[in-house]
């Protein structure tokens, strides 16, 4: 139904979309999520147009929207859009917002958008509000509104930009329930939203965003039980991480030390169990680790906390040659780093020029 | 960390306290192989040391093999966390504990 290819945008300052490859089906329900500024209201905002992309091409239907030939207000018919302020006209009531649009741009007659848009209202609680003015809902009433403006241009899809972060927290379940309703009855959706809980049972895929683009794409089950990438699994189990990356033997290693202290006053992390972590840290980095380390090398140190389990990982990542830091001749070192933590698990892997990879559960 | 240090005629009580790791060892070490001459009970007193790398427990290893050709090392008052890095390095039984 709708295919994205190498879609780029991007501003004075910031690339919220490098490259965004994507196929959406047709009854495809998707929730959009991942951490701030990366670019899921863009993309959503960028599939109808209301961005223009920088570069790449969307293809709704098979036809090319990017093409600069194609008729930008046919395709949008295709789209509905839901806005997170709602974004009706205040100076219309209800059901003349909900009219205006497939009157103009449908041809339907003034009688047929009526009915119409009365039969839609009907299906989210709102017909006795129809005459009312969008000043006179709350703004759980108002969404439900700006749900059926978009419903009674009969879009294929509805792309929602979190419809309920604007909402009072008691307005937020009935127009979930809206939403559920549309996706029971088949309808294409896609939806950016914070509301994991939502996200995971609305949907039949997730799109995890992270580095400009899908980091992960799965189905529910796949992202939040048993996410595959790295900045997935942070996400979801709300990690706290504190990364930093050696590339000289002289690096500032009190400093280092100084902010791990710091990572775990903030994240409430036991004192005992942040001191393990730095003699783990010192016994196998800077000990066993890097001493077979080239002049030139990269040596990636993170830790990640989890408040939930209350664990601490580190994991160390570096180039040069394969180096198994678990048969290092510093056999001292080992036994304190050991002493210190529940496991150590070492894997070759070759990403971003890394070649080692070590995991350690700390005590 | 800080060293402090106190002589009485052959015995020199050093009282190290803070971190002694991979930057503050070789300090230590500089500052005992100066100090040691002539001395015939070294006490390292560790009341305050809170924290010991593997870098701190070389220089211990290097002094305690310099103390036995001219005398005896004795380190003092070590937490229980240092303690067990002398465990499960094996220098519980190298070096003497009190």
């Amino acid at each position: 139904m709708i295919t994205i290819r190498h879609l780029k945008k991007e501003y004075a300052n910031a690339t919220p979309l490098k490259d965004v490859n994507v196929e959406i089906h047709k009854g495809d329900v998707i929730s959009v999520i991942g951490p701030s500024g990366t670019g899921k209201s863009t993309l959503i905002r960028c599939i109808n147009l209301l961005e223009t992309p920088t570069s790449g091409e969307i293809f709704v239907d098979g036809e090319c929207i990017t093409d600069k030939k194609c008729n930008i207000n046919k395709v949008r018919q295709k789209m509905g859009m839901v806005f997170q302020s709602f974004n009706l006209f205040n100076h219309m009531n209800v059901i003349e917002n909900i009219m205006a649009a497939p009157m103009d741009l449908l041809k339907k007659s003034k009688q047929e958008a009526y009915d119409y848009g009365i039969e839609l209202l009907r299906t989210v609680g709102l017909a006795d509000k129809a005459f009312n003015y969008p000043d006179q809902l709350s703004g759980g009433q108002k969404q439900r509104v700006a749900i059926v403006r978009a419903l009674a241009m009969e879009p294929e899809i509805i792309l929602l930009d979190e419809p309920t972060s604007a909402l009072d927290p008691t307005m937020v379940g009935e127009v979930q329930a809206v939403i559920r309703d549309l996706a029971r009855k088949g309808l294409t959706l896609m939806i950016v939203t914070h509301e994991m809980r939502f996200a995971r049972e609305i949907a039949n895929r997730v799109f995890y965003m992270d580095e400009g683009g899908v980091y992960e794409d799965g189905t529910p089950e796949e992202i939040f039980d048993n996410p595959k990438k790295e900045k997935t699994i942070r996400f979801i189990k709300h990690l706290k991480v504190f990364e930093h990356l050696i590339t000289s033997k002289d690096f500032d290693f009190i400093g280092f030390n100084t902010d791990l202290e710091e990572f775990g006053r903030r994240n409430q992390v036991a004192p005992k169990t942040i001191y393990r972590a730095q003699s783990v840290f010192e016994e196998l980095a800077v000990q066993c680790v890097l001493p077979k380390l080239d002049k030139d090398f990269k040596l990636n140190v993170a830790f990640e906390y989890s408040q939930e389990e209350e664990t601490l990982f580190m994991t160390l990542k570096y180039d040069g040659d394969t180096f198994d830091v678990r048969n290092t001749p510093n056999v001292i070192s080992f036994a304190i780093a050991e002493n210190a933590s529940e496991s150590i698990e070492y894997a070759e892997i070759d990403e971003d020029g890394f070649k080692n990879l070590v995991t350690v559960k700390i005590k | 960390m800080t060293i402090e240090q106190i002589v009485n005629a052959t015995e020199l009580t050093v009282k190290v306290a803070g971190r002694l790791d991979t930057t503050t060892a070789p300090e230590l070490e500089t500052f005992l192989k100066q100090s040691i001459e002539g001395v015939e009970k070294l006490i390292l007193d560790f009341s305050e040391l809170e924290y010991l790398s593997s870098a701190g427990l070389r220089i211990l290893l290097t002094t305690q093999k310099a103390m036995n050709k001219q005398g005896e090392m004795i380190i003092k008052n070590i937490n229980e966390t240092i303690n067990e890095i002398f465990e499960v390095t094996g220098f519980i039984d190298i070096l003497t504990v009190e």
